[in-house]
């Protein structure tokens, strides 16, 4: 015989509609769009994993200032490896971004056409799909440098730059002001061999077993060819951000998610908790009179988890069905929003719908078997006398007489109710958490983008192109007569200039992924950074002591990039930068210590534009847009993501908030009658027990703000060291605690005035029903 | 002896408020009685009642149903106890509010290895036109049957019932009362009917009055009335 409570399923579904239907909603959205995520995250994982092979991915690459000499490629291929030319010209365009173009590919990193067509004539290219995207290109649009112009016939994902990181040394990726594409070989012989970049990509006949291999490879590689030729770039495959960020990146974000799936679910189940907790105390005398004829404790907690398990299942389906038809595509298209991927197929998603449904099932199941063990767990005695508490009978709180009776009974009400609220206050912290996520972005980035126009060092930076051969010490005739020339023709009578040096170190942090830092040798009493240099150790910028926790007295210990020469510096002081990595120090101690030149520098700080220096010695002028390229990328890939979790964070609070004030309504439904019956009006009653629950929730809205705080300044500190190289500081602005404040008390006020409306409905006989 | 109660103790509370409910009752009734337990408002008869059902403990004594020492069972094996020999029938009717009569019963019959016919006891308890009602839809009377039904419907050795008219009116409880003789005459279950009603003491087979948490009073009514013949 089925169990015949087994019946009250369905009607307590049909009984409880709203209240189910709401957690039902949320449970699907969720589970949905996690479900969604990862079938879209698993099944480009896959195409970007399969990519290497599909489009013959590069085993690295490197650019060198001229030509390879048939010398070089033989060394090469003495060393296991084929090379392949992959030229490019970089064109800066008039809608303000730079272009790379490169000569369509016919052997290694080959493009995947995503719309149109590739070049087939001079005058045509095809650019990536992201970048066209971001600049609101499309096919048939001409791109043009004003003076020479391209039509694009296809828009194109190059798998070497699923990320576009102009350099493998930026911060950030910018797939606004930075683009990649393709021509055919005729269109880009007639470019003009001065423009070029000699950049040749490599694939090893004997693949390296491990990483550790490759970096020897890579490492074996780069020395012999530093004798050859003068290398301008190095970067093997496994450390290129152009390849490699994306597939790690989609890696942290599934984890991410997973977790938001997960804190949703425990925080549903301790909703379903309160919930089943107030039932057992509703039906304490049913509970007792079937636990006295024979119902065993575990039938009695099996019948009770049905409508959480039953809830939480339906969600996860329906969820799951969402998850692959409506939210795989939203999801996959954030991520090529943010990235340039190839084309992808849904693949069948096994760990998807193990996360996805077995996980939250099982944890439903165990928290609400904690739950209803926990409350079951008292004798059918105690059940049929509704004496229900496991612990002894505390003796009630004194409250002080001169406490108004409301404010009393208010108080009462707020002891009584303590566990849901306590459930409420985690709800609330996790919602705000996510406002807070949502708002704190924008204020992040726009207070970063102020910091750095604020603290720049100088309106212009102009770095040179010094010629790196001048520093190799095996050739010093020639490396003097270059540096002679080049000292010549990069001297400025600009009044503004002042000269500085620079030098780049890698970090050799075990936890944060490595990156460079950049030194600056100044002058003894710079203009633009105003510093004591007269020290033995060195400045470090804000941002740098801020990212690795460094204050004045540690020591700091970086590392050549190409080579295993380490060097230590004492931190003397700090300097308020906070947008870069960076070390100061003195010009001339700079360039004693990385043995250049004693006149060796890098460039120059000035607050006007310099106009006497031939272009071909500026390598670069670093002006605040391309300080600001983290923050523009940001913003670009992560906005419209922002919008979604402020929706969802909302909707999350009203849920909470509508349950719980419900089930707390629910739990004094009968004091509320009980109070009718004595003549309180709706209008008192309500003040009895709205205003408590207002109390609280403003309580709760108020401390949670500074644990949210710290807690979202931890995750943000641990999300930008691992996302990001560079450092972008965390701000808050102070107008968003309001906000939050207002969205969860006006939140609130929605619900209240709803259960306003229940309390009017709660029939004067339920007080007189219940009593034993 | 179907049932064998031996010096069973139960007291409350801890050191000055330490209340002694039973004092040592010694008991037995045969298979098949109807016994009452009379006493007024804090004698101990619900308190002796909970321990015979194994929802309350003893402090001393022994509890035998046809040979088996509730004692020694532990929380599992009770249940199983409860389950398997006796039917529990209370003041306030506890119903499932969202059950219909029938489903009510059925809660019953779930736990019974031989549970009786549902339809059948539904008609024999007078409830068959109201199966399909759920417990708001009925009176005290018909709530209580639903009650009775819940219990005897899993065919138990022993019906316990604590003040099973106590809420009732005068003709409603002499209703019940018919029934629980009617129930007791053909099915043959043993009876233990805990009652402040002094009246119903003329119904029963044995007649046991509790005050002050012992036994004044045990004995077998030779001059059992109808129920339909009960006045109070």
């Amino acid at each position: 015989m089925k169990n015949p409570l087994n019946k009250r399923l369905l009607r307590e579904l049909k009984s409880e509609f709203g209240k189910y239907a709401v957690i039902f909603l949320l449970l699907t959205g969720t589970i949905g769009f996690v479900s969604g995520f990862l079938v879209a995250d698993g099944s480009m994982i896959i195409a970007y994993d399969e990519s290497f092979e599909k489009y013959h991915i590069e085993d690295g690459n490197f650019c060198t200032q001229k030509e390879l000499n048939r010398a070089g490629r033989k060394m090469t291929e003495e060393l296991g490896i084929t090379l392949y030319d992959n030229y490019y010209v970089e064109e800066e365009l008039t809608n303000g971004s730079t272009m790379r173009i490169f000569k369509n590919r016919g052997e290694v990193n080959l493009a995947c056409l995503m719309e149109g067509e590739f070049p087939d004539a001079k005058g045509e290219i095809a650019i990536d799909r992201m970048y066209a995207e971001n600049n609101h290109l499309s096919v048939g649009d001409t791109l043009t440098n004003g003076t020479d112009s391209w039509t694009i016939t296809g828009l194109v994902a190059l798998p070497d730059y699923s990320c576009l990181f102009s350099d493998n040394n930026d911060s950030m990726f910018d797939a606004v002001k930075f683009g990649v594409s393709v021509v055919n070989e005729e269109e880009f012989e007639s470019m003009g061999k001065n423009k070029i970049t000699y950049s040749y990509s490599w694939k090893y006949h004997q693949p390296p077993k491990d990483e550790y291999e490759e970096n020897d490879m890579a490492e074996e590689l780069m020395e012999k060819l530093a004798k050859e030729v003068t290398l301008t770039d190095f970067v093997p495959c496994y450390k290129n951000q152009a390849i490699q960020f994306t597939g790690e990146d989609m890696g942290s974000d599934k984890a991410m998610m997973e977790v938001l799936l997960y804190i949703i679910i425990v925080i549903m189940a301790f909703v379903f908790g309160v919930t089943i907790s107030n039932t057992i105390v509703k039906e304490a005398n049913v509970i007792g009179t079937l636990r006295a004829s024979g119902y065993t404790r575990s039938e009695l907690i099996c019948h009770y988890m049905m409508t959480p398990l039953a809830v939480t299942l339906l969600g996860a389906l329906c969820g799951n069905l969402l998850g692959y038809t409506v939210f795989k595509d939203v999801c996959a298209g954030m991520y090529y929003g943010s990235y340039s991927l190839p084309t992808f197929e849904t693949v069948w998603n096994a760990e998807a719908f193990i996360k996805t449904t077995i996980v939250p099932m099982i944890l439903m199941f165990c928290i609400n078997y904690l739950i209803l063990w926990q409350k079951l767990k008292l004798s059918p005695l105690k059940f049929l006398r509704r004496d229900l508490s496991s612990k002894k009978q505390r003796q009630a709180l004194p409250l002080n007489m001169h406490i108004p009776f409301f404010m009393r009974f208010r108080i009462r009400v707020i002891l009584q109710n303590i566990s849901n609220y306590v459930v409420l206050f985690i709800g609330f912290l996790f919602a705000n958490l996510l406002l807070m996520f949502g708002l704190i972005l924008p204020s992040i980035l726009n207070h970063y983008q102020e910091e750095i126009e604020n603290n720049l060092l100088s309106k212009y930076q102009y770095m040179l192109q010094i010629p790196m051969d001048s520093l190799n010490s095996d050739s010093k005739l020639e490396s003097f007569i270059r540096m002679m020339i080049f000292y010549a023709g990069v001297e400025t009578d600009n009044e503004d200039a002042e000269k500085f040096s620079a030098y780049s170190l890698q970090t050799m942090d075990q936890k944060i992924p490595s990156e460079a830092i950049t030194f600056y040798g100044l002058e003894e009493d710079s203009r633009y950074v105003k510093l004591d240099l007269n020290t033995d150790g060195v400045f470090i910028s804000s941002g740098y002591a801020q990212k690795y926790e460094l204050k004045p007295g540690d020591i700091i210990t970086l590392k050549e990039k190409y080579e295993n020469k380490e060097y230590s510096f004492m931190v003397d002081g700090i300097y308020d930068y906070e947008g870069t990595l960076s070390v100061f120090m003195e010009r001339e101690k700079l360039n004693e210590t990385f043995g250049l030149d004693e006149n060796y520098f890098a460039g120059y700080f000035s607050e006007t534009e310099i106009t006497d220096i031939d272009k071909e010695y500026i390598a670069s002028v670093i002006d605040l847009d391309d300080l600001t390229k983290i923050s523009r990328q940001l913003n670009v890939s992560m906005g419209s993501m922002m919008n979604l979790v402020n929706a969802f964070a909302i909707g999350m609070y009203m849920i909470l908030i509508y349950l719980l004030s419900k089930i707390i309504i629910e739990k004094n439904a009968q004091s509320i009658s009980m109070t009718k019956i004595l003549g309180y009006t709706n209008g008192e009653i309500s003040r009895l027990y709205i205003v408590s629950t207002t109390m609280v929730v403003i309580v709760c809205l108020l401390i949670s703000l500074p644990v949210e705080e710290q807690i979202m300044h931890a995750l943000f500190k641990e999300m930008i060291v691992m996302m990001i190289t560079g450092w972008i500081p965390y701000y808050v602005d102070p107008v968003i605690f309001v906000k939050i404040f207002v969205a969860g008390l006006v939140t609130y006020v929605v619900v209240a005035m709803l259960e306003y409306g229940k309390i009017r409905k709660v029939p004067m006989d339920a007080a007189l029903k219940n009593v034993e | 002896m179907f049932l064998e109660i031996k010096q069973i103790r139960k007291s409350f509370g801890q050191g000055e408020n330490r209340v002694e409910v039973l004092k040592g009752i010694d008991l037995e009734v045969e298979k098949g009685e109807f016994c009452v337990l009379l006493g007024s408002s804090g004698s101990g008869k619900s308190t002796l009642l909970n321990i015979i059902g194994g929802i309350d403990t003893a402090d001393a004594g022994d509890i035998c149903i046809r040979g088996e020492k509730m004692a020694d069972m532990n929380e599992k094996r009770l249940t199983m106890y409860r389950r398997k020999h006796l039917g529990y029938i209370f003041q306030m009717y506890n119903l499932i509010p969202n059950l219909t009569v029938r489903e009510n019963v059925e809660v019953g019959a779930y736990l019974g290895e031989r549970p009786l016919d549902v339809d059948e006891l539904l008609r024999t308890l007078g409830l068959y036109e109201h199966r399909n009602k759920r417990p708001n839809q009925l009176s005290g009377g018909q709530q209580q049957r639903t009650a009775i039904g819940r219990a005897l419907v899993k065919n138990p050795d022993i019906l316990l019932m604590d003040e099973p008219t106590g809420a009732l009116d005068y003709n409603t409880s002499k209703e019940i009362l018919k029934l629980i003789e009617m129930v007791n005459q053909k099915y043959g279950n043993t009876i233990i009917m805990v009652t402040h009603n002094d009246a119903i003491k003329d119904m029963a087979d044995r007649v046991v009055k509790l005050r002050d948490g012992m036994i004044r009073k045990n004995y077998k009514n030779e001059q059992k009335i109808p129920a339909a013949d009960l006045e109070w």
